[in-house]
């Protein structure tokens, strides 16, 4: 199957799906499912041609890799599973047609990024992915979101060709397993090409201080392409970043210079950038008040994990970033996808304003609940498994440090995990939401799908762990060690199916004991205790309402990345606004002083030369 | 081979008939047009000898490569100019014949003095057009700048002409090899300015803002476009072929124009109206074609020049049109402008995106080309300088396209009701002009050896850098 007809393919089919869309949105986005459907499916019998290169257009080359294939399945089946929420957006976009063209162009850019074969090829689909997906943010409710996303991964985008084109000029080739080669024995080279190079990483994951375009464009783009967003374009910075440690020889290169409990500085750097994002994510999620960006702020927390599993390159660590990618993007897509069917029905994700969904929608509600669980990191689902993997190698290569940051992320995520579940699930409908109607089966499908697979690698990973075992024996790292269902670890194993069956009993015995003892008794949502003053402004007591207050209050003063990133905008800003009054005046003799000035320096240069 | 001064001689003729004629003029401006694009296709190669003195004495006109390349660029931005915005010409058909022949003529001609006449006639009809719609101050003020920067032009003339005795290019390009690079210091920097002056280099553009902030839809792409075009051109011709300079003057030059491409971008992103986020990208275009030109890159310099001037003739056409019909071109007011215009909303972020160098557009072949000559020389500072201009470039480009396709407030969703309610109305002319230019550019990005190759004949573009390859027929000596 070859990989470049795909790839011509979904583009013709983008343009078919944008012509057909202006005739009638409706078949248009049934038409994006289809398509993704197929890619799906195209991309896992690809499964078979492992090895296999193509090339496109003279310039753009592939080749099948278990990396590859194992990136394209995450990212197909993130956009399948979104792309049947489409047709209930389609009324609300100000321009479907360009929605559904630029979903389906950017699926494309993803699926030539994972499977390019040179640097090249990997620059050409990030920009394609990257200004496809800009023009959809917009649609939603902020367009400083679109350009602070597109600015952001700008900065990365710059860093990759500045990186390809010093390549190219040392060493001739872009080809990405020969290319960096000659960096193993140049650390000073090497250090300026890595930095360069993890930059777009760095910038697509959302890592600390570049975390600010997160939150923002998750939070207000439009509801169905949040899981997108969430679950599949930030993994392009994952790719960037594996590449970084499993292609490029960074351990090799670095092995003169400092080290810092035995990592080596710059990787070390670059792991406290990952920590921080945990704790910043962390508890910004804990602090927020709506239910969107909270998950935005948990995809910069989980993102920071997946860094630092990732850089640690070994044979646990490296095993729990990927499979964490994995886990994240089922998790925070399936999230995603239940607040959208939320906001679809109440149009608002503002927590404080909902409650009680669980009557209304108990099957998102599951959802719901076992994506969080896995976000969290709580057995018996994916997340718990990945944790587990990075923790341990943490732990046994004794990074304290960060093994500090990744416990507290973990414990902290359950205070955030906690807050939309009950605030916006548990509880009692709020009056306005009565009337809800329940979403229809075409929202339900893809989301049990996702649930489904969070719930399935979290007590079967062994499947997931076989390809990842592949992809580090393909770029040189011990695999990780699979018996059975167990993993085995240096401190100890982990048995998922065992831990899932303990689990289940204990759910079944806490079911059995619910049914057996006495209901609770309803009170009404707005029945507040006072002790004999009258209360006018129920809805601040309800417990949905600055749901963690004291805690908030520990950091409430924070300093924000955010309120710098405007600074310098407007620093620019002022600098343009400078240059305008100096050398554009009104005036025409501002102008022949500045000529009179540069002739004399010149006159006098060449005098003194 | 007597074709090339037709080019010329035709819209020079006509311009004197339209005098006559005055009712006809617009259509002898189309009939030149196209003249000159016909005439195009089967020109051959080679140099004409005007006057019947030999070179070096006499004048030649001379075609090679490179200034094939300029006239099919120039003749075609030209005509598709007109073509697009003929209602808006009015009375200055004759003035528009004068200065395709002041165009053409400064291309063509490889005599510095022929050059400077030429240069001469060009600008007397940019401050002409300039003065269109009442727009005197910022005219006069191009005038002034203008007259200045031809007089410091002539004034390097009259010194190279002291030191080397003849005026012809290519026999000026030999002797000065000759020379120590000290000894032209100064008649270089002074045809230098006479140059950036029109081709909008800082600090000798501060013209720019007040006659293209106030140009509608046929001035503001033909100084944007052809204007452009023909001045960077002749300054890659005169600065990579002739005044080859070394290091000292070199590092000068550069830094101007590597600041004119920085700050030009800054100032860019502090404005707030279309056409002046357009101009200063426009001059900030220009430094980093202006620098190229003076590294040598020839090929790339071409190749990002091409890509400006055709993104430039879009985007400025459209909002020409769109300045004339609403008297505003803030971008807070036109938001959503785009949703009645779907047509003229894709070719403008067409040409947008194609000038930030994105991916399945032309830009993006010019700026790897851009980016492959300048590390192959093993300079460093000036791409990290133009990748972090870019990425103003792009917040500023992605501000206005995303405000201009989308309403709302922030925080609100982008609905059709928040819908800027002023109307624009496009010609079909316009339409079709856009979309064809447009598509031509996705094109060229997806397949650009395809037109390239037919212009050059053969060799893929990729590194080709060689400037004798370009700069093939020597003047006819």
């Amino acid at each position: 199957m070859d990989l470049s007809l795909m790839a011509i393919l979904l583009l013709i089919g983008s343009f078919i799906t944008y012509f057909v869309s202006r005739s009638n949105k409706k078949v248009g986005s049934y038409l994006t499912i289809l398509i993704t459907l197929f890619a799906l499916m195209y991309v896992y019998i690809l499964k078979n041609n492992i090895g296999l290169t193509y090339e496109l257009f003279g310039v753009i080359t592939f080749k099948v890799t278990y990396l590859g294939w194992y990136f394209s399945i995450i990212m197909a089946t993130v956009y399948f599973s979104a792309a049947f929420f489409n047709p209930f957006w389609m009324e609300k976009f100000l321009y479907p047609s360009q929605y559904n063209l630029m979903y389906l162009l950017s699926f494309l850019g993803t699926i030539g990024l994972f499977f390019s074969n040179d640097l090249l090829t990997i620059f050409i689909f990030w920009e394609i992915t990257v200004w496809t997906s800009t023009f959809i943010i917009p649609l939603g409710k902020s367009r400083k979101a679109g350009v602070m996303y597109f600015v952001i991964s700008s900065i990365g985008s710059m860093g990759l060709l500045f990186t390809l084109m010093l390549m190219y000029n040392k060493v001739g080739t872009l080809e990405i397993s020969k290319v960096f080669n000659m960096l193993a024995n140049e650390p000073k080279l090497a250090s300026i090409v890595f930095v360069m190079f993890i930059l777009s990483g760095l910038t697509k994951m959302g890592i600390f201080p570049f975390h600010i375009w997160l939150p923002q464009a998750h939070g207000n783009a439009p509801n169905t392409f949040s899981p997108v967003l969430s679950g599949g374009l930030v993994k392009m910075g994952g790719f960037i970043t594996f590449l970084s440690v499993g292609v490029f020889p960074a351990y090799e290169a670095f092995k003169d210079g400092l080290h810092i409990a035995g990592i080596p500085i710059l990787i070390y750097i670059m792991m406290l950038l990952g920590a921080v994002s945990i704790i910043v994510g962390t508890l910004m999620a804990i602090k927020s008040e709506d239910a969107k960006k909270l998950l935005a702020y948990s995809s910069v927390a989980n993102g920071g994990y997946i860094l630092i599993g990732i850089l640690l390159a070994d044979q646990l660590g490296l095993a729990g970033g990927m499979m964490h990618m994995l886990n994240h993007a089922f998790a925070s897509a399936a999230s995603f996808l239940a607040i959208a069917v939320v906001a679809y029905k109440t149009n608002t994700t503002k927590i404080s304003e909902l409650g009680g969904m669980i009557h209304k929608m108990p099957v998102t509600y599951t959802v719901f609940l076992i994506s969080i669980i896995s976000l969290a990191g709580i057995p018996p689902m994916g997340g718990f498994v990945s944790k587990w993997l990075i923790i341990q190698a943490l732990a046994d290569k004794g990074l304290l440090l960060i093994a500090f940051a990744a416990f507290f992320g973990s414990i902290g995520s359950f205070l955030y995990v906690f807050r939309p579940l009950s605030a916006v699930f548990l509880g009692q409908v709020a009056e306005r939401n009565e009337n809800l109607t329940p979403p229809s089966n075409m929202m339900r499908v893809p989301m049990i799908f996702l649930a489904g697979l969070v719930l399935y690698f979290g007590v079967l990973p062994r499947g997931v762990l076989e390809i990842i075992g592949k992809i580090q024996a393909s770029v040189g790292i011990t695999p990780v060690e699979l018996n059975g269902q167990a993993i085995m670890a240096v401190n100890g194993n982990l048995d998922a199916l065992k831990v899932f069956v303990i689990f289940g009993f204990g759910f079944v015995l806490a079911l059995l004991l619910f049914l057996a003892f006495k209901k609770p008794r309803k009170v009404d949502l707005m029945d507040t205790y006072t002790s004999a003053e009258f209360i006018y402004t129920k809805e601040l007591y309800h417990y949905a309402h600055d749901f963690y207050a004291p805690f908030e209050r520990l950091y409430g003063n924070h300093p924000s990345v955010e309120k710098w990133a405007d600074q310098i905008s407007y620093k620019v800003k002022e600098v343009g606004d400078l240059v305008n009054k100096v050398f554009f005046n009104f005036n025409p003799s501002l102008s022949i002083l500045w000529i009179t000035v540069l002739i004399v320096i010149i006159y006098l240069g060449g005098v003194i030369i | 081979m007597n074709l090339q001064i037709l080019l010329i001689a035709i819209p020079l003729l006509l311009a004197f008939l339209s005098l006559l004629l005055k009712k006809q003029s617009n259509n002898l401006l189309l009939v030149a047009g196209v003249m000159n694009v016909a005439f195009l296709t089967i020109i051959q190669k080679g140099t004409t000898v005007i006057g019947g003195f030999q070179p070096p004495f006499g004048i030649t006109l001379v075609v090679d490569n490179y200034s094939f390349m300029a006239l099919v660029v120039l003749n075609i931005l030209f005509l598709t100019t007109i073509l697009m915005s003929r209602n808006s010409i009015e009375e200055y058909g004759s003035v528009l014949l004068v200065a395709m022949a002041g165009l053409n003529g400064m291309i063509l001609t490889g005599d510095i003095f022929n050059l400077f006449v030429f240069l001469e006639i060009t600008s007397i009809t940019a401050y002409i057009l300039a003065s269109k719609n009442n727009n005197y101050k910022n005219a006069f003020h191009y005038l002034v700048i203008g007259t200045l920067g031809s007089g410091l032009f002539l004034f390097g003339i009259a010194l190279l002409y002291g030191m080397f005795g003849t005026l012809n290019m290519h026999d000026l390009s030999i002797r000065i090899a000759d020379v120590d690079s000290a000894v032209i210091v100064l008649p270089t920097f002074m045809i230098f300015i006479g140059l950036a002056v029109e081709s909008k280099l800082m600090p000798f553009s501060s013209w720019v803002k007040g006659v293209l902030g106030n140009a509608d839809d046929i001035v503001a792409p033909l100084i944007a476009g052809s204007y452009a075009a023909t001045s960077l051109f002749v300054f890659g011709r005169l600065f990579s072929q002739v005044l080859v300079i070394d290091s000292s003057l070199k590092i000068l030059l550069l830094t101007i124009t590597v600041v004119t491409l920085v700050l030009g971008e800054f100032a860019a992103f502090s404005k707030s109206k279309i056409k002046e986020i357009l101009l200063f990208s426009s001059i900030g275009q220009a430094g980093l074609v202006a620098t190229l030109f003076v590294s040598g890159l020839v090929l790339p310099a071409v190749l990002q020049l091409i890509n400006n001037v055709f993104s430039k003739v879009v985007l400025f056409t459209i909002t020409g049109k769109i300045a004339k019909d609403t008297d505003t071109d803030e971008i807070a007011e036109l938001r959503g402008i785009f949703a009645d215009h779907k047509i003229i909303g894709v070719s403008f972020t067409i040409a947008s995106l194609s000038l930030l160098g994105l991916p399945l557009f032309f830009g993006f072949y010019s700026k790897i080309n851009v980016m492959f000559g300048l590390f192959s020389l093993n300079i460093y500072l000036i791409p990290a300088l133009i990748l972090f201009s870019t990425i103003i470039e792009g917040a500023y480009f992605i501000r206005m396209l995303l405000n201009l396709w989308n309403t709302g407030e922030e925080g609100e969703k982008s609905k059709l009701e928040y819908k800027t309610d002023k109307i624009v109305s496009f010609s079909k002319y316009k339409k079709i002009g856009v979309l064809v230019i447009s598509i031509v550019i996705v094109l060229m990005g997806i397949f650009p050896s395809l037109l390239l190759d037919n212009l050059y004949g053969d060799k893929t573009l990729l590194n080709e850098n060689n400037p004798e390859y370009i700069f093939e027929i020597k003047g006819g000596m």
